[in-house]
Protein backbone atom coordinates (compact mmCIF):
# COMPACT_ATOMS: atom_id res chain seq x y z
CA UNK A 1 0.00 0.00 0.00
CA UNK A 2 1.10 3.00 -0.14
CA UNK A 3 2.98 5.09 2.30
CA UNK A 4 0.40 7.65 3.99
CA UNK A 5 1.61 11.17 3.29
CA UNK A 6 2.44 13.35 6.29
CA UNK A 7 -1.15 15.12 6.62
CA UNK A 8 -2.50 11.32 6.78
CA UNK A 9 0.05 10.45 8.81
CA UNK A 10 -0.62 12.72 11.19
CA UNK A 11 -4.06 12.29 11.74
CA UNK A 12 -3.53 8.59 11.25
CA UNK A 13 -2.14 8.88 14.67
CA UNK A 14 -4.18 11.51 16.10
CA UNK A 15 -7.22 8.81 15.68
CA UNK A 16 -4.82 6.18 17.52
CA UNK A 17 -3.70 8.77 20.16
CA UNK A 18 -7.52 9.70 20.91
CA UNK A 19 -8.69 6.06 20.88
CA UNK A 20 -6.11 4.56 22.95
CA UNK A 21 -6.82 7.44 25.66
CA UNK A 22 -10.42 6.51 25.66
CA UNK A 23 -9.64 2.54 25.84
CA UNK A 24 -7.13 3.14 28.96
CA UNK A 25 -8.03 5.97 30.79
CA UNK A 26 -10.49 3.96 32.73
CA UNK A 27 -7.64 1.49 34.14
CA UNK A 28 -4.97 4.86 34.69
CA UNK A 29 -7.74 6.01 36.73
CA UNK A 30 -8.62 2.74 38.50
CA UNK A 31 -4.66 2.62 39.15
CA UNK A 32 -4.53 6.60 40.07
CA UNK A 33 -7.06 6.31 42.57
CA UNK A 34 -6.24 3.00 44.02
CA UNK A 35 -2.86 4.41 44.66
CA UNK A 36 -4.74 7.76 46.69
CA UNK A 37 -4.97 7.62 50.46
CA UNK A 38 -8.72 7.88 51.49
CA UNK A 39 -9.06 11.67 52.45
CA UNK A 40 -7.92 12.26 48.60
CA UNK A 41 -10.57 10.17 47.00
CA UNK A 42 -13.54 12.59 47.81
CA UNK A 43 -11.95 15.55 46.39
CA UNK A 44 -13.47 17.86 44.07
CA UNK A 45 -11.75 18.50 41.63
CA UNK A 46 -10.18 15.15 41.27
CA UNK A 47 -5.99 14.54 41.14
CA UNK A 48 -4.83 13.57 37.98
CA UNK A 49 -2.04 12.12 40.08
CA UNK A 50 -2.06 11.18 44.06
CA UNK A 51 -0.75 14.07 45.92
CA UNK A 52 0.36 11.37 48.00
CA UNK A 53 1.45 7.71 47.24
CA UNK A 54 -0.24 5.07 49.45
CA UNK A 55 -0.47 1.48 49.15
CA UNK A 56 -2.72 1.75 52.54
CA UNK A 57 -6.00 0.71 50.17
CA UNK A 58 -4.22 -2.29 49.26
CA UNK A 59 -2.88 -3.04 53.23
CA UNK A 60 -6.64 -2.95 54.14
CA UNK A 61 -7.67 -5.20 51.52
CA UNK A 62 -5.72 -7.92 52.80
CA UNK A 63 -5.80 -7.13 56.16
CA UNK A 64 -9.12 -6.19 57.31
CA UNK A 65 -10.94 -7.44 54.51
CA UNK A 66 -11.17 -10.82 53.22
CA UNK A 67 -9.85 -10.10 49.74
CA UNK A 68 -6.97 -12.83 50.16
CA UNK A 69 -10.00 -15.70 50.40
CA UNK A 70 -11.36 -14.02 47.76
CA UNK A 71 -8.42 -14.17 44.94
CA UNK A 72 -7.35 -17.97 46.98
CA UNK A 73 -11.09 -18.58 45.49
CA UNK A 74 -10.68 -16.97 42.23
CA UNK A 75 -7.05 -19.10 41.89
CA UNK A 76 -8.57 -22.54 42.92
CA UNK A 77 -11.75 -22.17 40.75
CA UNK A 78 -10.16 -20.86 38.26
CA UNK A 79 -7.05 -23.73 38.05
CA UNK A 80 -9.21 -26.30 38.87
CA UNK A 81 -12.19 -26.27 36.06
CA UNK A 82 -8.64 -25.09 33.41
CA UNK A 83 -7.55 -29.03 34.68
CA UNK A 84 -10.78 -30.82 34.36
CA UNK A 85 -11.49 -28.44 31.17
CA UNK A 86 -8.48 -29.33 29.59
CA UNK A 87 -8.35 -32.54 30.60
CA UNK A 88 -11.82 -33.73 29.64
CA UNK A 89 -11.60 -31.30 26.24
CA UNK A 90 -8.36 -33.33 24.89
CA UNK A 91 -10.10 -37.15 25.65
CA UNK A 92 -13.02 -35.68 24.03
CA UNK A 93 -11.22 -34.41 21.21
CA UNK A 94 -9.27 -37.34 20.72
CA UNK A 95 -11.72 -39.85 20.61
CA UNK A 96 -13.65 -37.59 17.72
CA UNK A 97 -10.63 -37.65 15.81
CA UNK A 98 -9.62 -41.22 15.93
CA UNK A 99 -12.33 -43.04 16.39
CA UNK A 100 -15.54 -43.11 14.14
CA UNK A 101 -18.13 -41.98 15.96
CA UNK A 102 -21.84 -42.02 14.55
CA UNK A 103 -23.25 -38.64 13.93
CA UNK A 104 -19.93 -37.09 14.83
CA UNK A 105 -20.12 -33.94 12.37
CA UNK A 106 -23.74 -33.22 13.91
CA UNK A 107 -22.16 -32.99 17.27
CA UNK A 108 -19.48 -31.23 16.08
CA UNK A 109 -22.26 -28.82 15.33
CA UNK A 110 -24.08 -28.69 18.82
CA UNK A 111 -20.80 -28.36 20.23
CA UNK A 112 -20.58 -24.77 18.57
CA UNK A 113 -24.42 -24.21 19.28
CA UNK A 114 -24.12 -24.90 22.99
CA UNK A 115 -21.27 -22.22 23.09
CA UNK A 116 -24.33 -19.27 22.02
CA UNK A 117 -26.45 -20.39 24.92
CA UNK A 118 -27.71 -17.18 27.19
CA UNK A 119 -25.90 -18.12 30.59
CA UNK A 120 -28.23 -16.37 32.33
CA UNK A 121 -31.15 -19.22 31.27
CA UNK A 122 -28.55 -21.86 32.31
CA UNK A 123 -27.81 -20.51 35.58
CA UNK A 124 -31.39 -21.54 36.65
CA UNK A 125 -31.15 -24.87 36.57
CA UNK A 126 -27.59 -24.85 37.65
CA UNK A 127 -29.27 -23.13 40.81
CA UNK A 128 -31.15 -25.55 41.75
CA UNK A 129 -29.21 -28.96 40.70
CA UNK A 130 -26.34 -27.45 43.08
CA UNK A 131 -28.96 -26.93 45.80
CA UNK A 132 -30.18 -29.89 45.31
CA UNK A 133 -26.90 -31.72 45.71
CA UNK A 134 -25.57 -29.33 48.56
CA UNK A 135 -23.36 -27.86 46.44
CA UNK A 136 -24.05 -24.16 46.71
CA UNK A 137 -21.63 -22.61 48.53
CA UNK A 138 -18.39 -24.74 47.29
CA UNK A 139 -15.93 -24.28 44.65
CA UNK A 140 -16.79 -27.27 43.27
CA UNK A 141 -20.37 -25.97 41.69
CA UNK A 142 -17.91 -23.06 39.98
CA UNK A 143 -15.67 -25.45 38.95
CA UNK A 144 -18.62 -27.56 37.47
CA UNK A 145 -20.14 -25.18 36.03
CA UNK A 146 -17.52 -22.88 34.40
CA UNK A 147 -15.94 -26.20 33.00
CA UNK A 148 -19.39 -27.15 31.06
CA UNK A 149 -19.55 -23.66 29.94
CA UNK A 150 -15.87 -23.85 28.29
CA UNK A 151 -16.10 -27.81 26.94
CA UNK A 152 -17.56 -27.16 23.81
CA UNK A 153 -15.04 -24.50 22.43
CA UNK A 154 -11.83 -26.05 23.77
CA UNK A 155 -13.14 -29.45 22.32
CA UNK A 156 -13.99 -28.03 19.51
CA UNK A 157 -10.66 -26.34 19.01
CA UNK A 158 -8.60 -28.95 19.81
CA UNK A 159 -10.23 -31.53 17.13
CA UNK A 160 -8.60 -28.97 14.64
CA UNK A 161 -4.99 -29.50 16.38
CA UNK A 162 -5.60 -32.79 16.79
CA UNK A 163 -6.67 -33.65 13.21
CA UNK A 164 -3.60 -31.75 11.66
CA UNK A 165 -1.30 -34.42 13.69
CA UNK A 166 -1.59 -37.18 11.06
CA UNK A 167 -3.00 -40.39 12.49
CA UNK A 168 0.29 -42.56 11.24
CA UNK A 169 1.90 -40.50 13.90
CA UNK A 170 0.78 -42.34 16.57
CA UNK A 171 -0.53 -45.37 14.72
CA UNK A 172 2.98 -46.04 14.30
CA UNK A 173 3.80 -45.60 18.07
CA UNK A 174 1.14 -48.42 18.88
CA UNK A 175 2.73 -50.53 16.17
CA UNK A 176 6.09 -50.39 18.36
CA UNK A 177 3.96 -51.50 21.44
CA UNK A 178 2.61 -48.25 22.97
CA UNK A 179 -1.21 -48.39 23.91
CA UNK A 180 -3.29 -46.44 22.77
CA UNK A 181 -3.51 -44.16 25.95
CA UNK A 182 0.70 -44.25 26.01
CA UNK A 183 0.12 -42.71 22.18
CA UNK A 184 -2.47 -39.90 23.29
CA UNK A 185 0.07 -38.72 26.16
CA UNK A 186 3.51 -39.74 24.77
CA UNK A 187 2.64 -38.46 21.24
CA UNK A 188 -0.21 -36.38 20.27
CA UNK A 189 -0.52 -34.20 23.40
CA UNK A 190 3.13 -33.11 23.52
CA UNK A 191 2.61 -32.43 19.37
CA UNK A 192 -0.59 -30.19 20.07
CA UNK A 193 0.92 -28.11 22.83
CA UNK A 194 -0.08 -24.29 21.39
CA UNK A 195 -3.74 -25.74 21.30
CA UNK A 196 -3.49 -27.16 25.12
CA UNK A 197 -1.81 -23.89 26.04
CA UNK A 198 -4.65 -21.51 24.23
CA UNK A 199 -7.38 -23.79 25.68
CA UNK A 200 -6.01 -23.67 28.99
CA UNK A 201 -5.69 -19.92 28.97
CA UNK A 202 -9.28 -19.60 27.23
CA UNK A 203 -10.77 -21.50 30.18
CA UNK A 204 -8.74 -20.23 32.96
CA UNK A 205 -9.62 -16.40 31.59
CA UNK A 206 -13.51 -17.42 31.40
CA UNK A 207 -13.12 -18.68 34.83
CA UNK A 208 -11.12 -15.77 35.94
CA UNK A 209 -13.21 -13.15 34.84
CA UNK A 210 -16.76 -14.88 35.49
CA UNK A 211 -19.39 -13.02 37.53
CA UNK A 212 -22.91 -14.35 37.86
CA UNK A 213 -22.56 -17.50 38.13
CA UNK A 214 -20.87 -17.25 41.34
CA UNK A 215 -23.11 -14.21 42.36
CA UNK A 216 -25.70 -17.25 42.35
CA UNK A 217 -23.85 -20.23 43.51
CA UNK A 218 -22.67 -18.59 46.62
CA UNK A 219 -23.90 -17.13 49.18
CA UNK A 220 -21.23 -17.39 51.79
CA UNK A 221 -19.04 -13.99 51.96
CA UNK A 222 -15.86 -16.34 52.57
CA UNK A 223 -16.46 -18.54 49.42
CA UNK A 224 -16.75 -15.24 47.00
CA UNK A 225 -14.48 -14.74 44.43
CA UNK A 226 -12.92 -11.70 43.15
CA UNK A 227 -15.31 -10.09 40.99
CA UNK A 228 -18.50 -10.50 43.25
CA UNK A 229 -16.59 -9.98 46.50
CA UNK A 230 -15.73 -6.74 44.84
CA UNK A 231 -18.96 -5.73 42.85
CA UNK A 232 -19.95 -6.79 46.75
CA UNK A 233 -18.33 -3.66 48.08
CA UNK A 234 -20.43 -1.03 46.10
CA UNK A 235 -23.40 -1.60 47.66
CA UNK A 236 -22.08 -0.44 50.93
CA UNK A 237 -23.32 2.54 52.43
CA UNK A 238 -20.57 4.34 52.01
CA UNK A 239 -18.30 3.34 49.32
CA UNK A 240 -14.60 3.24 50.06
CA UNK A 241 -13.05 3.80 46.25
CA UNK A 242 -9.62 3.79 46.26
CA UNK A 243 -10.19 0.23 48.27
CA UNK A 244 -12.40 -0.76 45.67
CA UNK A 245 -10.05 0.37 42.63
CA UNK A 246 -7.45 -1.69 44.66
CA UNK A 247 -9.22 -4.59 44.22
CA UNK A 248 -9.80 -3.76 40.61
CA UNK A 249 -6.30 -4.00 40.12
CA UNK A 250 -5.89 -7.15 41.93
CA UNK A 251 -8.54 -8.83 40.00
CA UNK A 252 -7.33 -6.97 36.39
CA UNK A 253 -3.51 -7.70 37.17
CA UNK A 254 -2.85 -11.75 36.69
CA UNK A 255 -5.32 -11.45 33.35
CA UNK A 256 -2.93 -8.63 32.06
CA UNK A 257 -0.21 -10.35 33.14
CA UNK A 258 -1.23 -13.47 31.52
CA UNK A 259 -2.51 -11.53 28.42
CA UNK A 260 0.87 -9.40 27.89
CA UNK A 261 2.75 -12.50 27.82
CA UNK A 262 0.56 -15.37 25.87
CA UNK A 263 -1.00 -12.67 23.60
CA UNK A 264 -0.26 -14.62 20.35
CA UNK A 265 -1.68 -17.79 21.90
CA UNK A 266 -5.02 -15.68 22.61
CA UNK A 267 -5.38 -13.61 19.65
CA UNK A 268 -5.21 -16.83 17.85
CA UNK A 269 -7.78 -18.59 19.67
CA UNK A 270 -10.24 -16.06 19.47
CA UNK A 271 -10.10 -15.18 15.71
CA UNK A 272 -10.02 -18.70 14.87
CA UNK A 273 -13.03 -19.33 17.65
CA UNK A 274 -14.99 -16.62 15.54
CA UNK A 275 -14.45 -16.77 12.03
CA UNK A 276 -14.23 -20.34 12.02
CA UNK A 277 -16.64 -21.04 14.99
CA UNK B 1 -20.83 -38.09 27.95
CA UNK B 2 -19.93 -35.52 30.34
CA UNK B 3 -20.84 -32.87 27.80
CA UNK B 4 -24.13 -34.39 27.38
CA UNK B 5 -24.60 -34.18 31.64
CA UNK B 6 -23.32 -30.65 31.96
CA UNK B 7 -25.55 -28.75 29.01
CA UNK B 8 -28.41 -31.31 27.66
CA UNK B 9 -29.67 -31.84 31.27
CA UNK B 10 -29.66 -28.50 32.75
CA UNK B 11 -31.30 -26.82 29.09
CA UNK B 12 -33.70 -29.61 29.82
CA UNK B 13 -34.30 -28.51 33.05
CA UNK B 14 -34.94 -25.27 32.39
CA UNK B 15 -37.57 -26.15 29.73
CA UNK B 16 -38.96 -28.38 32.41
CA UNK B 17 -38.91 -25.00 35.02
CA UNK B 18 -40.48 -23.15 32.44
CA UNK B 19 -43.32 -25.58 32.25
CA UNK B 20 -43.80 -25.82 35.91
CA UNK B 21 -44.66 -23.24 38.56
CA UNK B 22 -41.97 -23.64 41.70
CA UNK B 23 -42.50 -23.14 45.27
CA UNK B 24 -39.53 -24.01 47.46
CA UNK B 25 -38.31 -27.37 46.10
CA UNK B 26 -42.04 -28.34 45.28
CA UNK B 27 -42.72 -27.89 41.60
CA UNK B 28 -46.26 -27.90 40.04
CA UNK B 29 -46.80 -28.93 36.43
CA UNK B 30 -48.83 -25.35 34.93
CA UNK B 31 -48.14 -26.36 31.05
CA UNK B 32 -47.80 -23.06 29.38
CA UNK B 33 -49.33 -20.79 32.06
CA UNK B 34 -45.65 -19.31 32.36
CA UNK B 35 -45.70 -18.46 29.06
CA UNK B 36 -48.50 -17.01 28.84
CA UNK B 37 -47.73 -14.73 31.85
CA UNK B 38 -44.84 -13.66 30.77
CA UNK B 39 -46.14 -12.62 27.65
CA UNK B 40 -49.00 -10.95 29.27
CA UNK B 41 -46.79 -9.15 31.30
CA UNK B 42 -45.75 -5.31 30.10
CA UNK B 43 -41.85 -5.79 31.85
CA UNK B 44 -41.07 -8.11 29.23
CA UNK B 45 -42.45 -6.57 26.25
CA UNK B 46 -40.70 -3.21 27.74
CA UNK B 47 -37.54 -5.96 28.61
CA UNK B 48 -37.69 -6.69 24.83
CA UNK B 49 -37.55 -3.16 23.31
CA UNK B 50 -34.64 -2.15 25.90
CA UNK B 51 -32.85 -5.30 24.52
CA UNK B 52 -33.27 -4.39 21.03
CA UNK B 53 -32.51 -0.85 21.16
CA UNK B 54 -29.42 -1.86 23.38
CA UNK B 55 -27.81 -4.47 20.78
CA UNK B 56 -28.80 -3.03 17.75
CA UNK B 57 -26.98 0.67 18.94
CA UNK B 58 -24.11 -1.37 20.81
CA UNK B 59 -23.20 -3.86 17.57
CA UNK B 60 -23.55 -0.92 15.08
CA UNK B 61 -21.23 1.18 17.08
CA UNK B 62 -18.98 -1.82 17.89
CA UNK B 63 -18.69 -2.77 14.13
CA UNK B 64 -18.12 0.79 12.57
CA UNK B 65 -15.06 1.67 15.67
CA UNK B 66 -13.98 -1.44 15.21
CA UNK B 67 -13.54 -1.30 11.34
CA UNK B 68 -11.87 2.11 11.81
CA UNK B 69 -9.54 1.34 14.24
CA UNK B 70 -8.76 -1.96 12.38
CA UNK B 71 -8.44 -0.27 9.08
CA UNK B 72 -6.52 3.06 11.03
CA UNK B 73 -3.71 0.33 13.17
CA UNK B 74 -3.50 -1.73 9.58
CA UNK B 75 -1.50 1.48 8.57
CA UNK B 76 0.92 1.81 10.60
CA UNK B 77 4.21 0.87 10.55
CA UNK B 78 5.64 0.94 14.06
CA UNK B 79 3.97 -0.19 17.42
CA UNK B 80 1.97 -2.16 15.86
CA UNK B 81 1.57 -4.99 18.52
CA UNK B 82 1.78 -2.95 20.78
CA UNK B 83 -1.11 -0.90 20.11
CA UNK B 84 -3.06 -4.61 19.35
CA UNK B 85 -2.58 -5.50 22.82
CA UNK B 86 -3.26 -2.27 24.52
CA UNK B 87 -6.50 -1.59 22.38
CA UNK B 88 -7.27 -5.33 23.77
CA UNK B 89 -7.54 -4.64 27.65
CA UNK B 90 -10.74 -3.80 28.21
CA UNK B 91 -12.27 -6.98 26.76
CA UNK B 92 -9.87 -9.01 28.47
CA UNK B 93 -10.29 -8.10 32.06
CA UNK B 94 -13.56 -9.30 33.25
CA UNK B 95 -16.98 -7.60 32.01
CA UNK B 96 -18.20 -6.59 36.31
CA UNK B 97 -14.64 -5.00 36.99
CA UNK B 98 -14.80 -2.99 33.77
CA UNK B 99 -18.31 -1.88 35.22
CA UNK B 100 -17.15 -1.28 38.50
CA UNK B 101 -14.33 1.19 37.40
CA UNK B 102 -16.85 3.02 35.32
CA UNK B 103 -19.35 3.13 38.22
CA UNK B 104 -16.17 5.08 39.79
CA UNK B 105 -15.72 7.32 36.63
CA UNK B 106 -19.60 7.88 36.59
CA UNK B 107 -19.98 8.93 40.37
CA UNK B 108 -22.12 11.83 40.48
CA UNK B 109 -20.29 14.13 43.06
CA UNK B 110 -16.50 12.86 42.48
CA UNK B 111 -16.46 10.94 39.06
CA UNK B 112 -14.16 12.39 37.30
CA UNK B 113 -15.82 12.02 33.81
CA UNK B 114 -18.62 14.66 35.57
CA UNK B 115 -15.43 16.50 35.88
CA UNK B 116 -13.98 16.47 33.20
CA UNK B 117 -17.54 17.52 31.58
CA UNK B 118 -17.91 20.19 33.37
CA UNK B 119 -14.15 21.25 32.71
CA UNK B 120 -15.13 21.83 29.41
CA UNK B 121 -18.22 23.41 29.60
CA UNK B 122 -20.19 20.34 28.01
CA UNK B 123 -22.85 20.53 30.68
CA UNK B 124 -24.02 22.90 33.47
CA UNK B 125 -23.73 20.91 36.42
CA UNK B 126 -22.60 16.89 37.51
CA UNK B 127 -25.10 14.50 35.90
CA UNK B 128 -26.32 11.87 38.38
CA UNK B 129 -25.52 9.50 35.33
CA UNK B 130 -26.98 6.06 36.70
CA UNK B 131 -29.93 7.88 38.42
CA UNK B 132 -32.11 9.23 35.58
CA UNK B 133 -33.06 7.02 33.01
CA UNK B 134 -31.93 8.49 29.68
CA UNK B 135 -28.57 8.85 30.89
CA UNK B 136 -28.36 5.66 32.38
CA UNK B 137 -28.97 3.59 29.27
CA UNK B 138 -26.66 6.03 27.86
CA UNK B 139 -24.56 5.31 30.55
CA UNK B 140 -24.41 1.59 30.23
CA UNK B 141 -24.63 1.77 26.75
CA UNK B 142 -21.55 3.25 26.05
CA UNK B 143 -19.73 0.51 28.54
CA UNK B 144 -20.74 -1.73 26.38
CA UNK B 145 -19.43 -0.09 23.44
CA UNK B 146 -16.21 0.21 25.46
CA UNK B 147 -16.15 -3.41 25.88
CA UNK B 148 -16.56 -4.93 22.56
CA UNK B 149 -15.15 -2.76 19.72
CA UNK B 150 -11.67 -4.32 20.54
CA UNK B 151 -12.96 -7.83 20.10
CA UNK B 152 -14.53 -6.58 16.18
CA UNK B 153 -11.24 -4.82 16.16
CA UNK B 154 -9.51 -8.02 16.14
CA UNK B 155 -11.46 -9.64 13.58
CA UNK B 156 -11.23 -6.76 11.37
CA UNK B 157 -7.06 -6.89 11.72
CA UNK B 158 -7.14 -10.74 10.67
CA UNK B 159 -9.46 -9.80 7.83
CA UNK B 160 -7.34 -6.81 6.39
CA UNK B 161 -4.12 -9.06 6.43
CA UNK B 162 -5.69 -11.33 4.20
CA UNK B 163 -6.19 -9.25 1.04
CA UNK B 164 -3.83 -9.73 -1.53
CA UNK B 165 -2.07 -6.57 -1.76
CA UNK B 166 -2.38 -6.96 -5.67
CA UNK B 167 -5.29 -5.58 -5.21
CA UNK B 168 -4.50 -2.70 -4.00
CA UNK B 169 -1.26 -2.13 -6.29
CA UNK B 170 -3.87 -2.60 -9.33
CA UNK B 171 -6.52 -0.34 -8.02
CA UNK B 172 -3.07 2.45 -7.61
CA UNK B 173 -2.46 1.89 -11.01
CA UNK B 174 -6.10 2.42 -12.16
CA UNK B 175 -5.54 5.79 -10.19
CA UNK B 176 -8.43 4.53 -7.65
CA UNK B 177 -8.65 7.39 -4.39
CA UNK B 178 -8.22 5.89 -0.90
CA UNK B 179 -12.21 6.45 -0.75
CA UNK B 180 -12.09 4.30 -3.88
CA UNK B 181 -9.87 1.63 -2.55
CA UNK B 182 -11.69 1.28 0.39
CA UNK B 183 -15.13 0.71 -1.81
CA UNK B 184 -13.98 -1.71 -3.76
CA UNK B 185 -11.29 -3.67 -2.60
CA UNK B 186 -11.27 -3.48 0.88
CA UNK B 187 -15.19 -3.65 1.88
CA UNK B 188 -16.03 -6.57 -0.46
CA UNK B 189 -12.78 -8.66 0.61
CA UNK B 190 -14.24 -7.81 4.30
CA UNK B 191 -17.92 -8.68 3.64
CA UNK B 192 -18.04 -11.99 4.75
CA UNK B 193 -15.80 -11.18 7.88
CA UNK B 194 -18.10 -8.35 8.51
CA UNK B 195 -21.68 -10.41 9.00
CA UNK B 196 -20.03 -12.84 10.59
CA UNK B 197 -18.62 -10.51 13.29
CA UNK B 198 -22.24 -8.83 13.58
CA UNK B 199 -23.86 -12.17 13.94
CA UNK B 200 -21.51 -13.19 16.25
CA UNK B 201 -21.82 -9.90 18.05
CA UNK B 202 -25.70 -9.66 18.43
CA UNK B 203 -25.26 -13.20 20.29
CA UNK B 204 -22.81 -12.03 22.36
CA UNK B 205 -24.53 -8.79 23.00
CA UNK B 206 -28.22 -10.11 23.60
CA UNK B 207 -27.47 -12.43 26.10
CA UNK B 208 -24.62 -10.29 28.31
CA UNK B 209 -25.76 -9.15 31.72
CA UNK B 210 -22.31 -8.46 33.67
CA UNK B 211 -22.27 -4.91 32.65
CA UNK B 212 -25.98 -4.18 33.18
CA UNK B 213 -25.82 -6.21 36.55
CA UNK B 214 -23.38 -4.39 37.65
CA UNK B 215 -23.67 -1.11 37.14
CA UNK B 216 -27.84 -0.33 37.22
CA UNK B 217 -29.18 -4.09 37.90
CA UNK B 218 -31.81 -2.85 35.33
CA UNK B 219 -32.98 0.54 36.99
CA UNK B 220 -33.80 3.14 36.93
CA UNK B 221 -37.65 2.22 36.53
CA UNK B 222 -36.63 -0.33 34.26
CA UNK B 223 -34.72 2.05 31.88
CA UNK B 224 -31.38 -0.83 31.49
CA UNK B 225 -34.03 -3.85 32.35
CA UNK B 226 -32.43 -5.94 29.14
CA UNK B 227 -33.92 -9.61 28.82
CA UNK B 228 -31.29 -11.38 30.65
CA UNK B 229 -31.35 -8.62 33.49
CA UNK B 230 -35.44 -9.23 33.78
CA UNK B 231 -34.24 -12.74 33.88
CA UNK B 232 -32.33 -12.60 36.72
CA UNK B 233 -34.35 -10.25 38.64
CA UNK B 234 -37.30 -12.49 38.12
CA UNK B 235 -35.34 -15.68 39.18
CA UNK B 236 -33.17 -14.61 42.03
CA UNK B 237 -34.97 -10.83 43.01
CA UNK B 238 -38.43 -12.37 42.94
CA UNK B 239 -37.97 -15.65 42.81
CA UNK B 240 -40.16 -16.94 40.17
CA UNK B 241 -38.23 -19.65 38.71
CA UNK B 242 -40.74 -20.78 35.98
CA UNK B 243 -41.47 -17.38 34.31
CA UNK B 244 -38.08 -16.67 34.63
CA UNK B 245 -36.90 -20.10 32.75
CA UNK B 246 -39.79 -19.22 30.24
CA UNK B 247 -38.27 -15.42 29.65
CA UNK B 248 -34.72 -17.64 29.25
CA UNK B 249 -36.74 -19.93 26.79
CA UNK B 250 -37.52 -17.18 24.34
CA UNK B 251 -34.12 -15.42 24.59
CA UNK B 252 -32.86 -18.70 23.85
CA UNK B 253 -35.07 -18.84 20.55
CA UNK B 254 -33.83 -15.31 19.59
CA UNK B 255 -30.26 -16.36 20.11
CA UNK B 256 -30.88 -19.52 18.17
CA UNK B 257 -32.13 -17.74 15.10
CA UNK B 258 -28.94 -15.72 15.22
CA UNK B 259 -26.76 -18.72 15.59
CA UNK B 260 -28.83 -20.50 12.54
CA UNK B 261 -27.46 -17.55 10.53
CA UNK B 262 -24.37 -17.59 11.66
CA UNK B 263 -23.34 -21.36 11.24
CA UNK B 264 -24.97 -20.98 7.87
CA UNK B 265 -22.96 -18.14 6.73
CA UNK B 266 -19.96 -20.01 8.75
CA UNK B 267 -20.54 -22.90 6.75
CA UNK B 268 -19.52 -24.84 9.66
CA UNK B 269 -21.53 -28.00 9.74
CA UNK B 270 -19.76 -28.61 6.29
CA UNK B 271 -16.31 -27.32 6.57
CA UNK B 272 -13.38 -29.17 8.95
CA UNK B 273 -13.31 -27.61 12.21
CA UNK B 274 -10.25 -25.84 12.71
CA UNK B 275 -9.52 -26.24 9.09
Amino acid sequence: MSRPGPFAATLLWLAVIVAAIVTVFPFYWMLNTSLKPASEVFLSPPGFVPAQWTLAAYATLLTERPFARYFLNSLIVSLGSTALSVALAALAAYGFTRFHIPGASALIVFLLFTKMLPETLLIIPYFRLMTELGLINTHLALILAYSSFALPFSVWMLIGFFRSIPREIDEAAIVDGASRLVAFFRVVLPLSRPGLVAVALFTFLISWNSYVWALVLTTDPSMFVLSVGIANMVGEYRVLWNELMAGAVIAAAPVMVLYALLERHLVSAITAGAVKG
Amino acid sequence: MFLAGVIVLPLAHAFWTSLHRIRGLTATFVGLRNYERVLEDEAFWHALGVSLRFTSISVAAHVLLGLGLALVLNELRVARTALRILFLTPWMVASAIGATIWLWLLEPQFGVVNHLLVTAGLVERPLAWLGEPGTAFAAVTAVEVWRGVPFIMLLMLAGLQTIPQEQYEAAAIDGATAVQRFRHVTLPNLRYLLVVASTLDIINVVRHYDIIGVMTGGGPAGATEVLPALLYNTAFRANRFGEAAAIGVMLLLMVLAFSIVYLRVTRIGRAEPGS
